[in-house]
C-alpha cells in the first residue's frame, strides 16, 4: 500500500502542496477530488517522481519512494497514467505497450509473461487489438486513453495513478473509462484516481480525499462523501 | 552528358558522408535536443585510430574496433560535456563544452598522430569502374553502401530491439518515457554513443579517399550541419536527400563554376532553407503541446 505523510511538493519558487497526509490501502480505490488548481496533478506528479518533493514521506510497500527518478519509481511498482495521456505518437500501440512493461524487459522487475499480459490489454480494450500496428499518434482521444491505462498496466503496478482518465472524452468514452476502472477494482487493482467528474469517482472508490489549495480539507468513505450536502455543494458542482 | 553523370556520381559519395554525420546530429537531437559539435573530431579520431590497427588486423577487422571505440568516445562527450551542461539548465552551456571537446580531441590528435596529413591504405582496388562512361571508385561504392547500411543499422535496432524503442519513446515524450521505467538519462547517453560510432564509422569509409589527420572532420561536420538543417533535425530520409543535394551541388559548382566555389552553394541553400522552411525540407512542423 501507499502511505504518504506530509507531503509538499511545488514548481520554481511556488509551492503547491503543503503537507498532504493520505494512504491508499491495498486492493482499494482512493480518489482525489477538488477544484481546478487544487494540487491533485501536482499530487501524482510527486508521487511518480516527475517532481522532487520538497518534504514528507511517500512509502509503497513500506519502502521510501519520495526523491526517487521517475523510472526508478517505476521499478518499484508505481504506474503513473498521465494527465493527458502522452503515448507514443511516433510509436505502434503495440510498442507503447510493450514499453509499458520496459522494467520487466530489462530486467529490474519480474518479467512474467508480457505476451500473455499484452493480449490481456488487448482483450480489456478491444480497439487497441484492431488498432494494434497503428501508431498511437493516429487514435483518437478515447482510444489514446485506453492505450495510456493499458500501458500502464503492462508494469503489472503494485498501485495505478490515474490522472484525470476521462478528460476530454465523450459522455460515452467517460462511461466506458469507468466501466474498466470498476473491472480492475474487482480485480483488487490498487488505484488512485484524480478525476475531474467527481460523483463519478465518487461512485467508484472506497476512499475519498477533498483536496483544496494544496491541503486535504476532508475526507472519508466515498459513499459518505457521495451523500454528504456540505461536500456536495462546495466541491462536488452537483454535475454527474 | 556523361560529364554530367560523372559528376553526380562522384557527388553522391561525399554526399553520403555527409548524410551519415547528420544522421548522428538527428540521433542525438532527438533524445536530448543537445548536438555535438565535435563529431568532425570523433570522425577524424575514428579515422586516425582505424589507421593506426589496419596494419596490425587489417581494414575490415578494423571495423567494429573503430565502432566500439566511437562509441565509448560518444558517452565521453556526453558525461562531460552536455550532461553537466543541462543539469544546471544552461541552455547553451552543451554547445560550448562540446565545441570545446572537440578542440581537446583534435590537438590530443595532433600530439599523436602528428600535424600532417596521412595516407589511409585503401581496402579496395584504386583503379576506377567504368560503368556506363562514368568512373566510379570500388571505394566510393563501399561509402554509399556503407553509410546507407549503418543508417538501416540504426533504424532497425529503433525499430526492434527494447532499448531501441526506449530510444524512439525518450524522443516522444522524456517524461512519459521516465514514467515507463526508462532512465532517460543512460538513453540520452546511449544516443550520443551511437551518434559518435556513426561518425568515427565515417571516418574510416571516407579517410581512403581524403587524406587522414586530426583537421579532417572540421569542414565535413560543418557541412553534415547544414546537411541536417536542409534534411529537418527530425527526418531521416531528409539528410539522405539533403547529403545527395549538398554534394552533388559541390561537384556541379567546382567543375561549371570554379573549385574556389564549391563550399557556396551548400551555404546558399542552408540560407534559402532557413528563411523559406526554417524546420528543413522534410521537417515537420512542431506543434508545441502544452
Amino acid at each position: 500500500m501507499l502511505e504518504v505523510t506530509g507531503l509538499s511538493a511545488g514548481y520554481g519558487q511556488v509551492e503547491v502542496l503543503h503537507g498532504l497526509d493520505f494512504t491508499v490501502p491495498k486492493g482499494q480505490v482512493v480518489a482525489l477530488i477538488g477544484s481546478n488548481g487544487a494540487g491533485k496533478t501536482t499530487t501524482m506528479r510527486a508521487l511518480s517522481g516527475m517532481i522532487r518533493p520538497r518534504a514528507g514521506s511517500i512509502r509503497l510497500n513500506g519502502r521510501e519512494i519520495g526523491g526517487l527518478d521517475s523510472h526508478d519509481v517505476a521499478r518499484f511498482g508505481l504506474a503513473h497514467s498521465p494527465e493527458g495521456r502522452r503515448v507514443f505518437p511516433t510509436l505502434s500501440v503495440e510498442d507503447n505497450l510493450t514499453l509499458g512493461a520496459f522494467p520487466r524487459l530489462t530486467g529490474s522487475r519480474p518479467k512474467g509473461d508480457v505476451a500473455a499480459d499484452r493480449a490481456r490489454a488487448f482483450e480489456l480494450f478491444p480497439r487497441l487489438k484492431e488498432r494494434r500496428t497503428q501508431l498511437a499518434g493516429t487514435l483518437s482521444g478515447g482510444e489514446q486513453q485506453m492505450l495510456a491505462m493499458g500501458r500502464a498496466l503492462m508494469l503489472r503496478p503494485e498501485i495505478l495513478l490515474l490522472d484525470e482518465p476521462s478528460m476530454g472524452l465523450a459522455p460515452k468514452l467517460v462511461e466506458e473509462v469507468f466501466r474498466i476502472i470498476r473491472l480492475l477494482k474487482a480485480e483488487q487493482v490498487t488505484m488512485l484516481l484524480v478525476e475531474q467528474f467527481a460523483m463519478a469517482a465518487l461512485g467508484v472508490a472506497d476512499h475519498a480525499y477533498v483536496l483544496e489549495n494544496g491541503r486535504i480539507r476532508f475526507q472519508g468513505p466515498a459513499q459518505q462523501m457521495r451523500n454528504d450536502p456540505a461536500v456536495r455543494a462546495a466541491y462536488l458542482g452537483g454535475s454527474h | 552528358m556523361a560529364i554530367l553523370l560523372q559528376l553526380i556520381a562522384s557527388g553522391v559519395a561525399v554526399g553520403m558522408i555527409y548524410a551519415a554525420i547528420a544522421f548522428g546530429y538527428q540521433l542525438t537531437f532527438a533524445t536530448s535536443k543537445t548536438l555535438n559539435f565535435g563529431q568532425g573530431e570523433a570522425l577524424a579520431l575514428g579515422a586516425l585510430f582505424g589507421l593506426t590497427l589496419v596494419p596490425f588486423i587489417g581494414y575490415w577487422l578494423m571495423i567494429p574496433l573503430v565502432l566500439v571505440f566511437g562509441f565509448a568516445l560518444g558517452a565521453v562527450v556526453e558525461r562531460l560535456g552536455v550532461r553537466p551542461a543541462v543539469k544546471i539548465k544552461s541552455e547553451y552551456g552543451w554547445i560550448m563544452a562540446t565545441i570545446a571537446l572537440g578542440i581537446i580531441f583534435k590537438n590530443v590528435a595532433e600530439n599523436i598522430w602528428g600535424r600532417d596529413d596521412l595516407k589511409f591504405p585503401s581496402p579496395l582496388p584504386e583503379t576506377a569502374l567504368q560503368v556506363g562512361g562514368v568512373r566510379i571508385l570500388p571505394m566510393e561504392l563501399l561509402i554509399v553502401a556503407g553509410a546507407l547500411l549503418m543508417m538501416l543499422a540504426v533504424e532497425i535496432f529503433n525499430r526492434k530491439s527494447i532499448w531501441g524503442k526506449a530510444v524512439v519513446a525518450t524522443s516522444n515524450d522524456i517524461d512519459a518515457a521516465g514514467l515507463m521505467g526508462i532512465n532517460t538519462q543512460k538513453v540520452i547517453t546511449l544516443s550520443y554513443s551511437i551518434s559518435a560510432m556513426t561518425a568515427a564509422f565515417a571516418g574510416v569509409l571516407v579517410a581512403p579517399v581524403t587524406l587522414t589527420g586530426a583537421t579532417m572532420g572540421s569542414v565535413l561536420a560543418l557541412k553534415a550541419f547544414a546537411v541536417a538543417i536542409i534534411g529537418g533535425l527530425e527526418s531521416g530520409l531528409g539528410v539522405i536527400v539533403g547529403g545527395l543535394i549538398l554534394g552533388v551541388a559541390e561537384t556541379l559548382t567546382g567543375f561549371y563554376i570554379s573549385t574556389g566555389y564549391k563550399d557556396v552553394p551548400g551555404l546558399i541553400l542552408l540560407l534559402v532553407v532557413l528563411s523559406i522552411r526554417p524546420v528543413g525540407l522534410f521537417g515537420k512542423a512542431v506543434i508545441k503541446k502544452v
